[in-house]
């Protein structure tokens, strides 16, 4: 049971209760106002829009059936009249006809061309749904809201009185929840109808509506009545599950233009052109002249036309959407994103019919969902609270392995970690120790399941005495310190890692994560230089990285023997190799800061933004939570509000000597 | 003899030759010869006199220096799209190193009296080429000078 509030005292003032056995009544009034009734009926087995004499025309008891390439008419089991959703016809085919003439000539005696002007006469649409008023709207705005109007289309509207239904059942085609259009009517109307088990519960719109209403057989509705309205079509919203997600759909569908599933869709396309001449808002025509034998008069007749037609795009020299697979993309292209930027909004209203009416079951929706599907939140991490935060407090690992990576570097692999390392992010760092050695940075090279790595360059007593331990032995750590590499802000990007020396070391679980989310960047590439081929890092991992397909690596070293065969010079000339648009790169750097500044240096001159560019500094750290003061950089400190930067952030503090 | 048309083709693959007028890439296709290398093989000796200038077409190149008690060491490797050999745009010049194809390799290679000719004859030739040389260089130099920092030298 589907509680929503009864309607208001002063909203229930306004309603009337209709029963069902008096319908004819409106219908009657309608015509006796010197309307022509357009209306549901059944023909050829489908409910389509036409025009009806009385009471007896109308559905009643019938409801369809739909579902991608499929549509049947079955028995309700009550007698409802407006117990179905939408057919294959729409009222575009009376405020727009399929065929107008639109002008004559003659050159009999005279020379001259005539514009008929709009035949309009009175008419009511009686059963216009949410959807349908929303795509009316949509031709408002097409047609009288630019600078160049339809006149014809303006006279069929002004001269159209609509009587709309509320809608109180959905089909599995349906979404207007998803297009915001349904299925609540929310305006645009001159009476409104809501079905119920014994009849209507009625609402005028306007001045006419409410004059029409004022001469129906009514009373006011009860509060059972009026309560039931609202149910029925909240149950609607229920029915229809939860909308798709739209949100950005006109860029997201731009940034697709090249997806292999036009191609794909277009291959089971028979290009009938249903979906454009079934479609509520599909606007496009063609023109046909027809004149008599000698060519004295003609007339010119508008017709609808669909950009799936072969010749829709043709011109003498050829045409431009040669292919199906341009003209499905014109198609789902203009519906959904080039709509918004011509007339500020989708030109789906979500009635389903493209889905319904597809002889090969095309579902808009899928092909939305395979080709533009929405992109995932970005959740940016946070930092996970450091354990033995202050200095002389440290939480105690095992050494698990030790494995040489060049002559004067190892890591060491620990185990037994407090879990908030393992909760770390690649870029942050941990103070490590020994007894009577102080305490030293060091960056996590990898996050593993069970520890961390740490990779050690021997330069001082503490990381040459940390380099020689043995497996068994126990370290301390503080941390994981710092900040991280914004790994998320790439998503959608060329994500350029660039890496010199011992500076891969820092990026190594940044790599991973690259390349274990590879499918969330545009690429994902890593640029290593060193200064000899010994003195690569990690030279396993830079082996299956290459020959796996999740990041393209390239190598380069300074200086190299006849027995090196790959290539030679420093790492920024590998940037020769970046074709692609630099804009859309996101770029993470850490070597030597000279090494850092040259890169920086080519990466801007390939039009990599400045705050699309990460660097790790490198500063003497003895506290890392800044208190020691010896990490300062500017107004920052390094171990604190670093190691990891945004050049922007940096400033000028990049690059100058003596800071 | 090459169909010239190819030779533009693959010229137009590079940053050397892309952008040149359409009557320079000709001349130059008149010019070279596509030559194919294999791995290993030695295409220019160090201290030779220079006579030959390419444009790398595919594969990689490595130049290198003997540098004594060290042996050949190798200074910079030469991608697509990138000259060797060009000291050759100069008279009475030596080959400043051996260049060595450290994979199968293709190159555009142009004999250096013909070059030096018709750059002395052809104003327009030497308008459009002698920049590019100059960039090839220059973006050598800029990379040497950073090789020279030994950024990674502990």
């Amino acid at each position: 049971m589907i509680t929503t509030p009864a309607p208001s005292h002063a909203a229930a003032a306004r309603q009337w209760f209709l029963a069902r056995a008096d319908l004819g009544a409106l219908i009657d009034g309608l015509r006796d106002s010197g309307r022509r009734v357009i209306g549901p009926t059944i023909r050829e087995n489908a409910i389509v829009y036409d025009e009806i004499q009385s009471a007896a025309d109308l559905p009643a008891g019938w409801r369809d059936e739909q579902a991608a390439g499929r549509y049947r008419l079955e028995r309700r089991a009550d007698e409802r009249v407006f117990g179905y959703t939408v057919g294959p016809t729409s009222w575009k085919r009376f405020t727009f006809p399929p065929n107008l003439p639109i002008a004559s000539a003659h050159r009999t005696g005279s020379f001259g061309f005539e514009q008929p002007t709009p035949d309009a006469p009175p008419v009511a649409f009686l059963g216009v749904r949410a959807c349908e008023i929303a795509a009316l709207e949509i031709q408002d705005r097409v047609f009288l809201g630019g600078q160049f109007t339809d006149e014809d289309f303006r006279a069929r509207r002004a001269a159209a009185f609509i009587v709309a239904v509320q809608c109180t059942t959905s089909s599995s085609t349906c979404f207007c929840t998803s297009m915001g259009t349904g299925p609540e009517v929310h305006g645009g109307y001159d009476i409104l109808m809501t079905e119920i088990d014994e009849g209507f519960v009625v609402h005028a719109g306007s001045p006419e509506g409410a004059a029409i209403v004022a001469k129906l057989p009514t009373r006011r509705p009860s509060h059972a009545e009026a309560g039931a309205a609202v149910d029925n079509v909240e149950s609607v919203r229920t029915q229809m599950g939860e909308p798709l997600p739209m949100a950005g759909i006109n860029e997201r569908l731009k940034l697709q233009l090249d997806h292999p599933r036009w191609a794909m869709v277009a291959d089971r396309c028979v290009e009938c052109g249903n979906c454009t001449m079934s479609c509520p808002t599909c606007f496009c025509t063609s023109v046909v002249e027809r004149s008599d034998m000698e060519g004295r008069r003609s007339t010119t007749e508008r017709q609808w036309d669909s950009c799936f037609d072969v010749a829709f795009a043709k011109v003498a020299g050829g045409d431009f959407r040669s292919r199906p697979r341009d003209r499905y993309r014109q198609w789902l292209t203009h519906k959904f994103s080039t709509w918004f930027d011509q007339f500020g909004s989708s030109g789906c209203v979500g009635c389903g019919r493209c889905i319904t009416w597809c002889p090969v079951a095309i579902d808009v929706r899928e092909e939305l969902a395979a080709i533009a599907p929405p992109i995932a939140p970005v959740i940016r991490p946070v930092a996970v609270e450091p354990v033995a935060a202050s200095p002389g407090s440290y939480s105690i690992a095992r050494v698990a392995t030790i494995r040489p990576e060049t002559e004067d570097t190892s890591t060491l692999t620990l185990t037994d970690v407090d879990p908030a390392f393992l909760a770390g992010r690649p870029g942050q760092f941990v103070m490590i120790a020994l007894p009577a050695f102080p305490a030293v940075p060091i960056s996590i090279s990898r996050f593993r399941a069970n520890g961390i790595d740490l990779t050690i360059r021997a330069v001082g007593p503490t990381s040459t005495a940390l380099t020689n331990l043995h497996p068994g032995a126990k370290v301390g750590l503080r941390g994981p310190l710092g900040t991280f590499w914004p790994v998320e802000e790439a998503y959608g990007r060329h994500a350029v890692v660039v890496a010199g020396g011992v500076g891969l070391s820092p990026l190594h679980g940044l790599v991973d994560a690259l390349v274990a989310n590879h499918d969330r960047f545009e690429s994902v590439s890593l640029f290593y230089g060193s200064r000899t081929p010994e003195d690569q890092l990690f030279r396993d991992d830079l082996a299956a990285w290459s020959t796996g397909k999740a990041i393209d690596v390239a190598i380069t070293v300074d200086r190299a023997g006849p027995e090196w065969k790959g290539r030679v010079g420093v790492v920024t000339t590998l940037f020769d190799m970046i074709s692609w648009d630099c804009t859309k790169v996101t770029a993470f750097v850490v070597g030597p800061e000279r090494m850092m500044q040259a890169s920086v240096q080519g990466l801007i001159s390939k039009g990599v933004p400045a705050d699309r560019i990460c660097v790790s500094m490198e500063r003497h750290m003895e506290c890392g939570i800044g208190l020691c003061g010896h990490c300062q950089m500017g107004g920052r400190f390094v171990c604190k509000d670093g190691p990891v930067f945004r050049l922007n952030e940096l400033g000028d503090l990049f690059n100058r000597e003596g800071i | 003899m090459d169909d010239h048309a190819t030779v533009i083709s693959m010229l137009n693959h590079t940053w050397f030759g892309s952008d040149l007028a359409p009557e320079t890439q000709e001349r130059l296709a008149k010019l070279g010869v596509i030559q194919d290398f294999e791995a290993d093989e030695v295409i220019l000796h160090e201290g030779d006199e220079a006579n030959e200038m390419g444009i790398l077409i595919s594969g990689q190149l490595a130049l290198r220096t003997l540098v004594p008690e060290r042996g050949p060491v190798t200074i910079l490797s030469v991608e697509p799209g990138d000259i060797f050999g060009w000291s050759a745009v100069l008279a009475a010049m030596q080959v400043q190193s051996t260049v060595v194809a450290t994979e199968k390799s293709r190159a555009l290679v142009i004999e250096g009296t013909k070059l030096r000719a018709a750059l002395k004859e052809d104003h327009a030739l030497a308008a459009s080429l002698y920049p590019r040389v100059l960039q090839a260089v220059a973006r050598r130099l800029r990379a040497t000078r950073l090789q020279l920092l030994d950024l990674f030298a502990r």
